[in-house]
């Protein structure tokens, strides 16, 4: 089946011995970290999201709605976006993060390999104050682009959650982009 | 001060802090807000005979409030008034559709008269990123255009009428002029539009007696969700190989069946 064999393509994860360490300690380079003491400060815009399992690093910006009512995702595929009317972490609804997966000219986003994540991998979103605040993956899914349920995705009210989203999927080239989306659910640790 | 009796007829009405409903039925209701814009008037408030608002004063508002559905009398009387008794300065009497979100606005019209006028308030879903923005001219003052940053969206806005407009979320330093020009004779003075949410502005006062003034109501929780999240490859091309999957395990099979007859063919010519 064509989607198969294109993932079949895609690097293989890291080896064991380049993962970083499971929690409750997990440091990354650029300052993602959560201790085993770890309390996260008043809810804040992030600025950094990381997923210690996949060795995934990334800046986060607030990000808003583009011109055909879509969120704005980033243009640098390296950033990742966060969606700013939605519910800041840590306040009640889905916080939304979205990033582009992949590109021929700018090469693998942030969330090149976020469809690789499993349920029960941290995820780190980091603000301003310096601590981190902890999530777990619930479960990951790929949801043709056409039936993406945003109203629920995007809910404001309900259990705080972190949503993450990117593409995935087979890649369409007479339209110029990925058939679906691949969703992340994440809730607080 | 005019004594003024209308009969709004199938529109709606008015008015607040009624005794709590029967908790048994599932009551329909309406929502109402309620705009004091007659200057230098304190008044109480009256809804089918009872008091709702006790010195509800001018340049302010009162809601949400519940009402149950139906016909209501609404009176405003002088604050000064021990009961709602004698003659009102304002009453009115309309109907409150089940489900209706309105605005009643106490107001002088364009020649400065007292008057009661209801306007249904838009409270839809907004699109994403957007804010709604309602102003209603309720002031004794010709035509007006609003101003935002200094640049009219709305041209020619009479008594009693009001113009909704969506526009993208944040603050907006707002004025109102006269009608084609930019002098403004109320503002400027930033709104806060906030995203997901309907603001609806009133224009009152009396522009010959100086007393123009802007109330707002605010009504939030109107958001939608963004239509998609467009997250693949910006340039429109991924970074892996140009040839899909598919074709390039079919190129390999040609191969191997080319591979194979060449074979046969010099198997075929050396025996």
């Amino acid at each position: 089946m064509p989607g198969a064999v294109w993932l079949a393509q895609r690097p293989p994860p890291l080896p064991a011995a380049v993962a970083v360490a499971p929690a409750p300690v997990a440091v990354s380079a650029s300052g993602v970290a959560a201790t085993s003491a770890a309390t996260p400060d008043e809810p804040a815009a992030p600025i950094r999201i990381g997923l210690p399992t996949l060795g995934t690093d990334a800046p986060v910006v607030p990000v808003g709605v583009d011109e055909r009512g879509e969120m704005a995702v980033p243009d640098d595929v390296r950033t990742v976006g966060w969606y700013r009317f939605g519910p800041v972490p840590g306040t009640a609804g889905s916080s939304v993060l979205a990033g582009h997966v992949d590109d021929r000219i700018q090469g693998r986003g942030a969330f090149y390999r976020l469809v690789e994540l499993a349920p029960g991998d941290p995820v780190l979103v980091g603000s301003a104050g310096g601590s981190a605040r902890r999530y777990l993956v619930v479960d990951v899914e790929r949801v043709d682009k056409t039936r993406l349920p945003t109203a629920q995705l995007f809910a404001r009210d309900g259990p705080p959650l972190l949503t993450l989203i990117t593409c995935g999927g087979e890649f369409d080239r007479a339209a110029g982009h990925f058939r679906d989306n691949v969703v992340v659910h994440a809730r607080p640790a | 001060m005019r004594r003024l009796t209308l009969a709004l007829g199938g529109v709606l009405a008015t008015v607040a802090a009624l005794a709590a409903a029967p908790a048994a039925q599932a009551q329909e209701t309406g929502t109402v807000y309620v705009v004091h814009g007659i200057p230098n008037t304190p008044v109480d408030v009256y809804v089918d005979g009872q008091r709702a608002i006790d010195d509800f004063a001018p340049g302010s508002s009162q809601g949400p409030l519940d009402l149950p559905s139906g016909s209501h009398q609404v009176a405003l009387f002088a604050a000064d008034a021990s009961d709602g008794s004698g003659s009102p300065v304002l009453s009115a009497n309309a109907d409150l559709p089940a489900g209706a979100n309105v605005t009643l606005v106490a107001h002088l019209s364009e020649s400065g008269q007292p008057t009661i006028t209801p306007f249904v308030n838009d409270v839809s879903a907004v699109p994403a990123g957007k804010a709604r923005l309602v102003v209603r001219h309720t002031a004794a003052a010709p035509a007006v255009d609003v101003l935002a940053g200094g640049s009219p969206v709305i041209s020619g806005l009479t008594n009693p009428n009001e113009k909704a407009l969506e526009v993208p979320a944040g603050t907006v330093p707002a004025a109102v002029a006269a009608a084609g020009t930019t002098e403004p004779v109320i503002g400027p003075a930033n709104l806060d539009l906030k995203e997901g949410t309907a603001t609806f502005v009133h224009a009152i006062g009396s522009l010959q007696d100086k007393t123009l003034n802007l109330v707002p109501i605010t009504v939030s929780n109107l958001h939608s969700a963004p239509s998609g999240v467009p997250s693949g490859a910006p340039s429109g091309a991924p970074s892996d190989p140009a040839v899909p999957g598919w074709l390039l395990v079919t190129a390999i099979a040609g191969l191997l069946v080319v591979g194979v007859s060449a074979r046969r063919i010099r198997a075929g010519a050396g025996s």
